[in-house]
């Protein structure tokens, strides 16, 4: 266990140096544990339960109609089973990978491309940047309703459409199954651009100015700059903003939700609508325990790699550098 | 033909200021359209050709909003049955507690992981990706065990839940702060006998201020705007705003566009005029420590 | 404001009904008059043997502020008084009650929500029969037709109504009579009224103007609400879900038959239509662009609403359309969400508010909170509302008068433990078929498919020995008169 730097851990000589050393480690393990012991206790108490009790609800076949729900009956991996031959489990799965993955490119290619262009000082810079972090402050159920209005046939959208294109543009929105999981995935890259954007601003700024200042001088023109550069140096922070956007793209539930609640036809129902409706429509409590551990899984996995990634550029970045990682 | 360069630099800075503009229109007009509906009577909530700005502006929608007082057919005022003030309250209550333990207790966490690793690389990279677990996945069985802890309903249980889902976020962005504050300052402290506690809360956090603020309002919107667990967790004591916006809807008046505008506005002035505030902080923030300087 | 109920009711009563006597009104709303006179004593009586109380409910404040001058009345005589309450769309009550039963807690003393939930709610052990404390109170659910049964389950009574919502047909009938020359020259007789599936898709593919935004029909068409109408063409033409031992027979000739003509409606709604629902498709009723639907009943006072509508006195109002699918003309309405005060059993002032769930429903405290012409939520039930000065006005005597052919055919969705999953997978197949996703010849095979799964997971046993409460609640005549 490294002590900070204030001193190497010495066993050497004299009384007076291990005393204080031994003080020192010894004051750092209590201090690691006051910290730590109140975070182990909330988790403890709070979150193993919860997924404990999924995890039973997930092995034991139980239907509210039958009683208490600690009589229920063990099913070993029927239920699991049942959810992954799920077809309608399968769409679910496809509907939010194309959401999350719509929604994350979208606003990483719109933020960074912003980022891009604003990094540097100009004039109005201040100006477009407290407009550019609006919407990450509004409230998603907000935006939901706001797009309700919206975006009806004979609505204000289609209205501006139509004036710009000089002809009547009348794309249903809100109706069209074919359209409706693409409206909710522009809403969502709308909502959170700004998160992209803020991200590779601090990332595009923060970037050493002396490489670029020495290719500039060696002749090299903008885009060299940018992509052997500036592109690498970055490369953590914009898979770090990929991946938690990702993440909480693939969770999303209240626009979804409150616009179309699954709808039409099935149009968006994604893996958080199927397990919402499963649980508290249903109340297939059981199957939906199978699923968001299904779910859990999933994202589990998808995160494993994210981290080995990250860590394996994070190390790059650094013996790049030749500075002591921090860690 | 050859452009010169400063003609080049023209068509540079016309086409950035183009494009900016351009998301700026996108970015403002539904923002536009919440505000200016809030002020349209209901004939124009639905008209068509649309309506972008009322000619006969009201402020009916926030009256009745905001004060309960209700208009109705015969012109009556009859006092309606929303509560959004109590939602207001609750949401503050909870969102600014739940965001104090988390950005408070956060920076602690940061500090021990910052100068002493006291959790390991590949832990920390666990912390975050707990934000992760949809929330979906555990709000049946959460409820179920908040109904055995009588937590159900109540701010305590929101506050721990948020808490929780949160802290992840506090610990990295604060400890991306920390990590720049020279340890000669600490040192400094320590030689002059400070005990660790007092080194955190006097001088280094003091330090990192701006981050802090940051760190603060990210998570306040967090929170602040969370709609599923505040929905399945609470019953009649503690609605939030969001879950407060989806009960405006007359079944007879449909969605009553005009008064959930006026309670968006509400829900949202807070949050905008904080974020214009400390906006210049937010960039360092979000860092996550990824950046090298 | 708050009437002294000891003195000045009871003599007002009694002078009204003395009128009513010398207007020569039958002996039938005259005995109703004076049988409630002795309903609200009868309940307070049994009321004050308790403690008073502060109940708690989750209702949704839009019916909630009609019955507010009732529960105060009930709190002056009884002390026992609303405390607070959930305020939460109807629509989404069910899920919530059924959570309540899951964790059996004790915190709501009463639900107001649709009585089609009474099977699966008091399966799941939430719901107080309520029969021993209705003999305490003397007290009697008077409703239209054998709309009582809905409250019914298993022999026990379960839920006291306060909203007798019922579809019912509205016929833009000023358009009707301008085209009717056209109609005749093209069909070879006059328009009526439509009295089969047939005739009105027939009047609102002859009656509707799309390029001008007036469509035929408003019948919802989303996934959540859809369903609710296909029931009417189902039953109507003579179908029954399930056979005596709960297997599903959707995919019967009836079936088809109500997939067909529920898919056929495309071509008279709008194209936004599987996107809608009541909010969007209320100001569309009252604003002039449509011609005719089948809809919930409270419509009407919106729709005769000058302040609301552009259509004051233009619709018609009548018995919904039939089917002689099954050899004969029946007429079956949809009666959903039925809003009716369900009591907790776990909650220990069960009693005091099943008491003052009867207070709303006495004769003179429905007629108030039914015609109540500011707070239109609760639609007519009781026998003696048909009659009533009061809720002739809100809803004039034309739209009366139809509600109460239409209660006495009213039907239920499925009354049956698992009303929202069966119905749930119906509604989904139906609507992926609308827009196109699924094949119409598919909707009821994989319905069927699920629903099988559903009987198991729920209990066959329990189910068949469920289905004399289902089959109670169906209506005794098939064209009223």
């Amino acid at each position: 266990m490294t002590v900070s730097s204030a001193g190497g851990l010495d066993t050497d000589s004299t009384l007076k140096l291990s005393r204080k050393e031994m003080t020192q480690a010894r004051a750092v393990r209590r201090f690691k544990w006051a910290v730590l012991s109140p975070l182990v206790l909330v988790f403890a108490l709070i979150l193993m339960p919860v997924l404990l009790l999924q995890l039973y609800f997930s092995f034991h076949g139980w239907t509210v109609y039958l009683g208490s729900w600690w009589d229920a009956e063990f099913v070993g991996l029927e239920l699991f089973h049942e959810v992954l031959t799920d077809s309608r489990f399968g769409w679910a799965i496809l509907r939010s990978l194309y959401f999350a993955l719509g929604s994350t490119v979208g606003c990483f290619v719109i933020g960074f491309g912003l980022a891009l262009l604003m990094y540097r000082p100009f004039r109005g810079q201040g100006f477009y940047y407290i407009f550019f972090i609006l919407p990450m402050l509004t409230v998603p159920i907000v935006i939901a309703y706001t797009a309700e209005m919206l975006l009806y046939q004979k609505g204000p959208i289609n209205g501006i459409l139509s004036a710009i294109a000089g002809k009547d543009i009348n794309v249903i929105w809100l109706a069209n199954p074919d359209l409706a999981l693409t409206t909710v995935m522009i809403l969502e890259i709308w909502n959170w651009v700004p998160f992209s954007f803020i991200i590779m601003m601090a990332g595009l700024a923060s970037l050493p100015r002396e490489p670029q200042e020495a290719a500039h001088i060696l002749g090299a023109n903008r885009w060299r700059i940018f992509y052997e550069i500036q592109l690498p140096l970055l490369r953590p922070v914009i898979i770090l903003a990929l991946i938690l956007r990702f993440l909480e793209a693939m969770a999303e539930f209240p626009k979804t939700w409150s616009l179309f609640q699954g709808g039409p036809g099935s149009a968006t129902e994604t893996l958080p609508i199927y397990i919402y409706l499963t649980t508290w429509n249903y109340f297939e409590i059981s199957k939906g325990a199978a699923m968001s551990y299904v779910v859990l899984m999933l994202m589990v996995a998808i995160v494993l790699a994210a981290i080995q990634l990250l860590r394996r550029e994070k190390s790059a970045l650094d013996k790049m550098y030749a500075t002591k990682s921090e860690g | 033909m050859a452009m010169t360069k400063t003609q080049k630099r023209k068509l540079f800075t016309a086409g950035r200021y183009g494009i900016l503009t351009l998301w700026l229109l996108v970015v403002m007009f539904p923002i536009f359209w919440i505000f200016s509906t809030s002020f349209k009577p209901d004939s124009e909530w639905f008209a068509w050709p649309p309506v972008y700005w009322s000619a006969t502006p009201t402020w009916s929608n926030y009256l009745n909003v905001w004060t309960g007082l209700e208009e109705y057919a015969n012109t009556q005022y009859i006092q309606s049955m929303q509560k959004p003030w109590t939602a207001l309250r609750n949401t503050l209550v909870i969102s600014v507690i739940s965001t104090t333990l988390a950005v408070g207790f956060g920076s602690v966490l940061a500090y021990g992981v910052s100068r002493y690793k006291i959790l390991s690389e590949a832990r920390m990279f666990q912390l975050l990706m707990l934000r992760m677990v949809p929330p979906i996945v555990i709000v049946a069985p959460l409820s179920l065990y908040y109904s055995t802890l009588h937590l159900l309903d109540t701010m305590t249980g929101l506050v721990i839940v948020y808490f929780l889902t949160t802290l992840p976020y506090a610990v990295w962005m604060t400890k991306s702060f920390i990590d720049e504050v020279p340890l000669e300052v600490e040192q400094a402290a320590e030689v002059l006998g400070a005990n660790r506690w007092r080194i955190i809360w006097e001088i280094v956090l003091p330090l990192i201020r701006s981050g802090l603020v940051a760190t603060f309002l990210f998570i306040l919107i967090l929170t602040w705007s969370e709609y599923l667990l505040a929905l399945i967790l609470s019953k009649t004591e503690v609605a939030t705003l969001p879950v407060e916006l989806s009960k405006y809807e007359g079944s007879t008046e449909g969605r009553v566009y005009g008064r959930q505008a006026a309670l968006a506005v509400g829900i949202t002035l807070p949050l905008v005029a904080a974020g214009i505030f400390i906006r210049k902080h937010l960039a360092r923030g979000f860092s996550f420590g990824m950046v090298r300087r | 404001m708050i009437t002294n109920f000891g003195d000045f009711t009871r003599r007002h009563f009694m002078k009204s009904a003395a009128a009513a006597a010398a207007v020569g009104m039958t002996s039938g709303t005259f005995a109703n008059s004076a049988f409630a006179a002795t309903e609200e004593e009868g309940i307070i009586a049994a009321a004050k043997a308790g403690k008073p109380a502060g109940l708690r409910g989750m209702i949704w404040s839009n019916y909630m502020a009609a019955m507010k001058k009732s529960s105060e009345e009930f709190k002056k005589l009884t002390g026992t008084s609303i405390a607070s309450i959930q305020d939460i769309s109807v629509f989404v009550i069910p899920q919530r009650a059924m959570a309540e039963a899951v964790s059996r807690a004790p915190d709501f003393d009463f639900f107001h929500v649709d009585s089609n939930m009474i099977p699966s709610l008091a399966s799941a052990g939430l719901l107080e029969p309520l029969d021993k404390y209705m003999e305490k109170a003397g007290f009697k659910i008077d409703a239209v037709g054998t709309f009582g049964n809905f409250m019914k389950y298993k022999g026990n009574t379960y839920g006291i109504p306060t909203d007798g919502n019922v579809h019912t047909q509205f016929v833009r009938w000023d358009k009707v009579q301008a085209g009717s020359k056209a109609y005749e020259d093209k069909f070879g007789k006059a328009p009526a009224w439509p009295e089969t599936w047939e005739d009105d898709q027939r009047m609102m593919e002859f009656f509707q103007d799309q390029k001008n935004d007036f469509y035929g029909s408003a019948n919802l068409r989303n996934r959540a609400n859809g369903v609710t109408w296909w029931y009417m063409m189902f039953y109507s033409a003579g179908g029954f879900p399930f056979d005596d031992d709960m297997n599903p027979t959707l995919n019967t000739a009836a079936g088809k038959y109500a997939v067909e003509t529920y898919l056929k409606t495309k071509s008279v709604s709008h194209p936004e239509a599987p996107g809608w629902g009541t909010p969007q498709m209320i100001p569309r009723i009252v604003g002039d662009k449509v011609f005719s639907c089948q809809y919930w009943d409270g419509i009407i006072s919106l729709a005769e609403n000058p302040k609301k509508s552009k259509t004051v006195g233009k619709w018609k109002y009548g018995l919904v359309p039939g089917s002689k699918q099954s050899g004969k003309l029946v007429h079956r309405s949809i009666s959903s969400p039925i809003a009716s005060l369900l009591i907790n059993k776990y909650s220990p002032r069960k009693e005091q508010a099943a008491y003052m769930a009867m207070w709303f429903a006495t004769l003179k405290n429905s007629e108030q909170i039914v015609g109540d012409r500011v707070n239109t939520f609760h639609d007519p039930w009781h026998k003696g509302h048909m009659s009533s000065k009061v809720v002739r006005k809100a809803y004039t005597p034309g739209g009366v008068d139809a509600i109460e052919q239409n209660l006495k055919v009213a039907s239920p969705p499925i009354y049956l433990t698992g009303l929202l999953e069966f119905q749930d997978i119906l509604g989904k197949n139906l609507s992926e078929a609308y827009v196109g996703q699924m094949a119409a010849k598919d909707v009821l095979p994989k319905t069927e498919e699920a629903w099988a799964k559903i009987v198991r997971r729920v209990g066959k046993k329990r189910l068949i020995k469920e289905l004399a409460s289902y089959k109670a609640v169906f209506p005794k005549v098939d064209v009223p008169t």
